[in-house]
C-alpha cells in the first residue's frame, strides 16, 4: 500500500464558492488525515472552517457549491449524491456547531443517541447509556427533550449520538464551545481515545489552543484575506490621556446598560465619551454586544439604563422621542449592506433625501449634493440610477455611509464600516474619514478591521458585557465565552 | 437572474393590459348579435359559426368574447377594494404596537370564521350579486392581506432603512408611504393577484348559480351552465367559455406566485 | 390551554352567527318588502312587518334569534312553512356523504402531490397554484361535458330518490366529488407546501441530511410528525370550504344536499333557511379548527413556547 493509500480521509483541491456571484469561500484546500490521527482545523472566524467540513461531507447549504477539488476515503473517491450519503451514514458522525437546535425538538435524548443503532432493544439501550456516560451525562438525561439541555448538554448530546454509532470517522465542529473547563475535559478524553487506532481518524475545527495542544496530531490553519489578526499597534497608553479630555465629549454614555429581551447582559455600566474629530472603535467577540451599544446611541433598540448625552444633554433613548436636529447629529451606518437601502428606492434618491428633510435642499441641489457625497465615497455617478439590487455589497455599504453623511452629523455610528470593502476602497472611506473628523465630526466604530482600528484615537475592547480600554491582552482570549 | 427577469418585467404588465383591454372591449369584435338566434340550436363548429351555437341557436364565439367584461370589471373591482382595506389594515397591524397587532388579527380570525362562498351567498338574499360579489370580497380577502402585510411590515419596520429614515427624523406617513409602501410593492402585487384569483371565483360561483347576470346576456359563467346540457351535441360551446375563464383566474395565480418568489428571492 | 381554545371557538361561532345575520338581516331589502313588493300597500308592509318581527331593533333580533338558536329551534321555512329542521336533516346524509367522499379524493392527492414535493427537495410546484385557482365551475363544466357528455360513462345529473341513501348510487357520487376534490387538492397543496418548506428548513432536519438518513427516514422521522398540526388545520378548512362548495356543485348536478338547499332559499330570499344552512360549513371550520389547536397544544408539551407554525390560512382563495 502507498502512503496516498493509506489517508483514511483526504481532500484536494477544495473549491467553494458562492453560487449567486461566485465569490470564492474556500481557494483549492487540501488535507490528508491517516489512520488514527487527529487533524485540527484552525483560522480567523469567516474563514470558512464550517465550510470545509461541510464541503468534505458532501452537505454544502444551498448557496454553495463546490466548484472543484475531490475528497477520498480510503483512496476512493466519494462521489457526491447517493455515494456520499450513503458514506456519510455508515462511515462518518459529524456533531455541528449549534447542536442545540438540531436536536429533533420533539424525541427523547435516548432515542436521538439511539436513532441510527441496531441490533437488539436491550443492547442499543447500552450504548447509548454508555455513550452518555462516557460524556458525563447521567440517566436521568436520557429521559430529557432537547430544550431541557443547556447549550454544552446538547453538544454532548451530539457527540454521543455521534460515538455510540462508532464511525471511521468524527468530524467536530467547535465541540467545546459551550462548556465548562470540566465538561470540556471528557470531551477531550473521548477524542484522546480514538488516537492511535488505526481504523479511525478525527477532524476537529476549533478556536481552543487547548484542544489543539492536546489533541491535534497535524493543524491546518485557515486564512482568509479578510480579517487578518487583530491590530499590531495597540494603543494602551494613549487611553488614559482620553479619559481626561472626556469633558469636550460631544456624545457621552454613563452607565449605559444593555440587556437582551432573553435576559442576557450585554452590556453593563458602560461610560463612553466621543470628543469631537476623534476616531473611537471598540473590537469584541461577535455576538457580544457591539452593535447593541450603537443601537442604543442611535435610539433604534432603546438601552435598558443608563444614559446618552449629546452635548451635555440627555438624549431620549428611543429615536422617535428625539428632536430633529438630535437626530441629525447623531448617524448610524448599520452592518448588513442589504437591508441598509430600500430596495424600491434609487440610490441617488436614497442619497437626497437626508439633504431634503434635514437641510431643506430642493430637488436640484440635493441631487447634485448627493452625486458629490458618492463620489466622496468613491463610487461613480452613473450609480446614482441604480436600485440597491444592482450593487455589490461593498458599494451599498458606501451608499449607506453616503446617505448617513448627508445628514451632516456631528457622530458617525459605524457598525463594521469596512467589512464588505476590498483594501483600496477601504483606504478611500477611512481617508475621507480622516477629513471629516478634521472638520470636528466624531466617529465611533465597532470593528474587526485592523485598518479601521489602526487610525483610532480611543480603542475599547466589549468583554462579558464591559467596555474596557484595549490594552495588553491575554495572549490566548476565550474567545468563545460567552454564548448563553 | 435578476436582471433577466427585471428586463422581462414591462412585458407582464404590458400583456396584462392587452389582455383586460381585449376583455373589455370584446363586444365591439363579436360578429354577431350574441344575444340573437342566428342558427340551429346546438349547431356544432362550421365555416360560419366557428364555435358553433348554443342551446337557442345563438353564436358561441360572439357570446364568448363578449362574456367576461361583466365578469372581470366586477372581479376587479371587488379584489381592489379587498387590497386596499386588506393593506390599511395590515399597515396599522403591522406599524401598530404589539396589542393593536394582535387587536387586528383578532377581528381578522372573527372574519375568517365563514367561508368566502357562504358570505357571498347569504349576502346575495339581500344585496344584487355584483355587490354582494364586492363585500364577500372585502370581508373575506382583507383579513388575508392584512395579516401578510402586518407580518411584513412588522419586520421591515426594523430593517436600517426603516430605522435610518426614523433617525433623520421623518414622519411615520411619510416612513409608511415612502419607505414601507414600495418595499413591499412586490408582496402586495403577489396579494393583488390572489385577491382577484378569489374574486373571480366569486363571481363565477355566483353568476353559476343564477344570482348574477340573467340571460339572455352573454357572460362565460352563465354559459357554462346553459350550455352544460348540450355537452355531448356541441362540446365548443362549453369549452370555449371554460377556457378563458380557466385562463382569467391561472394568469394572476401564476403572476402572483412568480412576485412572491422574486421578492423571497430578494430579501 | 384547552379552556382557552375552547372559549375562542364559541366566540369565533357567534360571530360566525352574527356575520350571516347580519348579512340576511340588517341589509336593505327585508323580508316585509320581497313578500308585499309591488302588489301591497304601506299599511299592508307594516303589518308583515310586524307579523315576522320585522319592527323591533336588530340588535334584539338577532339575540332573539341566537337565544333560538342554542335550544336548536331553527325556525320554519317562509317558502314551504316545513321545519327548518326538518328540511336540513332530510338532505344532511348526502352532503355529508359527499363531503366524505370529496376529502377521501382531496387527501389522497395531496399527499400525493405533498409526497412528490418532497422528493423534489420542495421545490417546483408551479401547478398546483394555477390549478387551485380555475374557478369550481370550470371544473364541474368540463368533467360534465367530458365524463359524462362525451364518454357518457356516468350520469350528468346526480337525482338521488328522496330518504334513499346516497351510498346506494355511488355513480352519482363521482361527478360532484371530483369537480369538488380536484381544485380542492389543488389548494390544500399550495397551503401544505409552505408548511412542507418550512419544515425543510428546520435544522434538525438539515443534521438528519448531513448525517446521510436517507429520504423515507427523514420524511418519516422528522419531516412527518411536523406536518400533522399543519395538515388538520388545512383538512379543517379544506372540509369547511368542501361544505360550502357543496352549494355549486349540488346545483348544478341536481344533487339534493344542503348546498344546493342554501342556494335555492337565497334565490326566494327565505331567510331561515339561509341562516340555518349557511351556518352548517362555518361551524366544521370552527371545530376543525378547535381540533388542531388541541393537538397542537397536546404536542407542544410545554406550553409557553414560541409558535413555528403560523397558520396556514394566508393564501387566499374562495371554495
Amino acid at each position: 500500500m502507498t502512503a496516498e493509500g493509506t489517508a483514511l480521509l483526504e481532500a484536494s483541491g477544495l473549491t467553494v464558492c458562492r453560487a449567486e456571484d461566485g465569490s470564492v469561500l474556500l481557494d483549492g484546500v487540501d488535507l490528508r488525515v491517516g489512520p488514527g490521527e487527529v487533524l485540527a482545523i484552525t483560522g480567523a472566524s469567516g474563514a470558512g472552517k464550517s465550510t470545509l467540513l461541510h464541503a468534505l461531507l458532501d452537505t454544502l447549504p444551498a448557496g454553495l457549491r463546490r466548484s472543484a477539488g475531490t475528497v477520498r476515503r480510503r483512496g476512493g473517491v466519494v462521489q457526491p449524491g447517493a455515494d456520499g450519503r450513503r458514506w456519510r451514514r455508515a462511515r462518518c458522525g459529524y456533531v455541528g456547531q449549534d447542536p442545540a437546535v438540531a436536536l429533533h425538538p420533539r424525541w427523547r435524548v435516548e432515542r436521538i443517541v439511539g436513532e441510527e443503532l441496531t441490533g437488539p432493544r436491550a443492547e442499543r439501550a447500552q450504548r447509548v447509556r454508555q455513550a452518555l456516560e462516557l460524556l458525563g451525562l447521567d440517566e436521568e438525561f436520557a429521559r430529557r427533550r432537547a430544550r431541557e439541555l443547556s447549550g454544552g448538554q446538547a453538544q454532548r448530546v451530539v457527540l454521543a449520538r455521534a460515538l455510540a454509532a462508532g464511525p471511521d470517522i468524527l468530524l467536530l465542529d467547535e465541540p467545546t464551545s459551550a462548556m465548562d473547563r470540566d465538561t470540556a475535559r471528557r470531551v477531550i478524553e473521548a477524542v484522546r481515545a480514538r488516537r492511535g487506532v488505526p481504523e479511525l481518524c478525527t477532524v476537529l475545527v476549533t478556536h481552543d489552543p487547548t484542544l489543539v495542544r492536546e489533541l491535534a496530531d497535524q493543524v491546518l490553519r485557515l486564512s482568509s484575506p479578510a480579517t487578518p489578526p487583530l491590530p499590531p499597534r495597540a494603543l494602551g497608553p494613549r487611553v488614559g490621556e482620553r479619559r481626561s479630555g472626556a469633558l469636550g465629549a460631544v456624545l457621552a454614555t454613563r452607565g449605559l446598560r444593555v440587556v437582551r429581551p432573553d435576559g442576557a447582559v450585554l452590556l453593563e455600566g458602560a461610560d463612553l465619551d466621543l470628543v469631537p474629530g476623534e476616531l473611537t472603535t471598540v473590537l469584541g467577540p461577535s455576538g457580544s454586544g457591539k452593535t447593541s451599544l450603537l443601537h442604543a446611541l442611535a435610539g433604534r433598540r432603546p438601552a435598558t439604563g443608563g444614559q446618552v448625552r449629546l452635548r451635555g444633554r440627555a438624549l431620549a433613548p428611543q429615536a422617535h422621542h428625539r428632536r430633529r436636529d438630535e437626530l441629525r447629529a447623531v448617524q448610524l451606518v448599520g452592518q448588513h449592506p442589504a437591508g441598509e437601502l430600500n430596495p424600491a428606492h434609487r440610490i441617488g434618491r436614497a442619497v437626497a433625501r437626508p439633504l431634503r428633510v434635514l437641510h431643506g435642499l430642493d430637488a436640484r441641489g440635493s441631487a447634485v449634493a448627493a452625486a458629490e457625497l458618492l463620489a466622496a465615497v468613491g463610487l461613480t455617478a452613473d450609480l446614482a440610477g441604480h436600485r440597491p439590487h444592482r450593487l455589490s455589497g461593498g458599494q451599498r455599504q458606501r451608499v449607506a455611509l453616503a446617505r448617513a453623511l448627508a445628514a451632516r452629523p456631528d457622530v458617525l455610528l459605524l457598525d463594521e464600516p469596512t467589512s464588505a470593502l476590498d483594501a483600496a476602497s477601504a483606504r478611500v472611506v477611512l481617508d475621507l474619514l480622516d477629513r471629516l473628523r478634521a472638520e470636528g465630526m466624531a466617529v465611533l466604530a465597532v470593528t474587526h478591521d485592523p485598518a479601521v482600528a489602526r487610525r483610532a484615537d480611543q480603542v475599547l475592547h466589549l468583554r462579558g458585557g464591559w467596555l474596557v480600554p484595549h490594552g495588553p491582552v491575554d495572549p490566548l482570549p476565550t474567545v468563545t465565552g460567552r454564548t448563553s | 437572474m435578476i436582471r433577466m427577469r427585471l428586463d422581462r418585467g414591462p412585458a407582464v404588465p404590458a400583456a396584462a393590459v392587452t389582455f383586460v383591454a381585449l376583455v373589455l372591449l370584446g363586444r365591439q369584435l363579436a360578429p354577431y348579435d350574441p344575444e340573437r338566434p342566428v342558427a340551429v340550436p346546438w349547431s356544432p363548429p362550421s365555416g360560419r359559426l366557428p364555435l358553433g351555437a348554443d342551446a337557442l341557436g345563438r353564436d358561441v364565439l360572439s357570446r364568448v368574447v363578449s362574456g367576461g367584461a361583466r365578469l372581470l370589471t366586477v372581479s376587479l373591482a371587488a379584489s381592489a377594494a379587498a387590497l386596499l382595506c386588506g393593506v390599511a389594515l395590515g399597515l396599522v397591524a403591522g406599524w401598530g404596537s404589539a396589542s393593536v397587532g394582535r387587536a387586528v388579527r383578532w377581528v381578522c380570525d372573527l372574519l375568517l370564521a365563514v367561508p368566502a362562498l357562504i358570505l357571498a351567498l347569504v349576502l346575495a338574499v339581500a344585496l344584487p350579486g355584483a355587490t354582494a360579489v364586492v363585500v364577500a370580497s372585502v370581508l373575506s380577502g382583507a383579513p388575508l392581506t392584512a395579516r401578510v402585510v402586518g407580518a411584513r411590515c412588522a419586520e421591515v419596520r426594523d430593517s436600517g432603512y426603516v430605522r435610518s429614515a426614523i433617525e433623520r427624523g421623518e414622519r411615520t406617513p411619510t416612513v409608511l408611504v415612502r419607505e414601507l409602501l414600495p418595499a413591499m410593492s412586490g408582496l402586495i402585487a403577489a396579494d393583488a393577484g390572489l385577491r382577484l384569483v378569489t374574486a373571480l371565483q366569486l363571481a363565477t360561483a355566483l353568476a353559476v348559480l343564477g344570482l348574477g347576470p340573467q340571460p339572455p346576456a352573454p357572460d362565460w359563467a352563465l354559459m357554462l351552465s346553459e350550455n352544460l346540457p348540450g355537452a355531448s351535441l356541441n362540446p365548443a360551446a362549453l369549452l370555449a367559455p371554460a377556457v378563458p375563464l380557466a385562463l382569467t383566474a391561472w394568469l394572476p395565480a401564476s403572476a402572483a406566485r412568480a412576485a412572491g418568489r422574486r421578492m423571497g428571492g430578494a430579501a | 390551554m384547552i379552556p382557552r381554545a375552547l372559549l375562542r371557538t364559541v366566540l369565533l361561532a357567534v360571530a360566525a352567527t352574527a356575520v350571516v345575520f347580519a348579512a340576511t338581516e340588517i341589509l336593505p331589502g327585508d323580508m316585509g318588502d320581497v313578500r308585499g313588493a309591488g302588489r301591497a300597500s304601506a299599511e299592508d308592509v307594516a303589518r308583515e312587518r310586524e307579523r315576522l318581527g320585522l319592527d323591533v331593533p336588530a340588535p334584539v333580533r338577532y339575540l332573539r334569534w341566537l337565544g333560538h338558536l342554542v335550544r336548536g329551534e331553527l325556525g320554519r321555512s317562509l317558502a314551504s312553512g316545513r321545519p327548518v329542521a326538518d328540511l336540513l336533516a332530510e338532505r344532511l346524509p348526502a352532503t355529508a356523504a359527499l363531503v366524505v367522499g370529496t376529502l377521501t379524493v382531496t387527501v389522497a392527492l395531496t399527499a400525493l402531490a405533498l409526497a412528490v414535493g418532497f422528493l423534489r427537495g420542495g421545490r417546483g410546484g408551479a401547478l398546483a397554484p394555477g390549478l387551485a385557482a380555475v374557478p369550481q365551475a370550470v371544473y364541474a363544466a368540463v368533467l360534465g361535458a367530458v365524463l359524462s357528455g362525451v364518454l357518457g360513462w356516468l350520469p350528468a345529473v346526480s337525482l338521488l330518490a328522496p330518504g334513499s341513501s346516497p351510498w346506494a348510487q355511488p355513480r352519482a357520487l363521482v361527478l360532484p366529488a371530483l369537480t369538488l376534490a380536484l381544485p380542492s387538492a389543488a389548494f390544500a397543496t399550495v397551503l401544505l407546501r409552505g408548511a412542507l418548506t418550512d419544515v425543510l428548513r428546520l435544522p434538525h432536519v438539515a443534521d438528519a441530511r448531513t448525517r446521510g438518513l436517507p429520504a423515507r427516514l427523514i420524511l418519516r422521522r422528522h419531516v412527518a410528525p411536523f406536518l400533522l398540526v399543519p395538515s388538520v388545520r388545512v383538512l379543517a378548512l379544506m372540509t369547511g370550504w368542501l361544505t360550502a362548495g357543496t352549494a355549486l356543485v349540488e346545483t348544478v348536478y341536481g344533487y339534493p344536499g344542503t348546498g344546493g338547499l342554501l342556494v335555492s332559499s337565497v334565490a326566494v330570499r327565505d331567510v331561515p333557511v339561509v341562516q340555518a344552512a349557511a351556518l352548517i360549513p362555518a361551524v366544521i371550520v370552527l371545530v376543525g379548527m378547535l381540533v388542531a389547536d388541541l393537538l397542537d397544544t397536546a404536542g407542544r408539551h410545554r406550553p409557553g413556547r414560541s409558535r413555528r407554525m403560523a397558520p396556514v390560512a394566508t393564501a387566499g382563495g374562495a371554495a
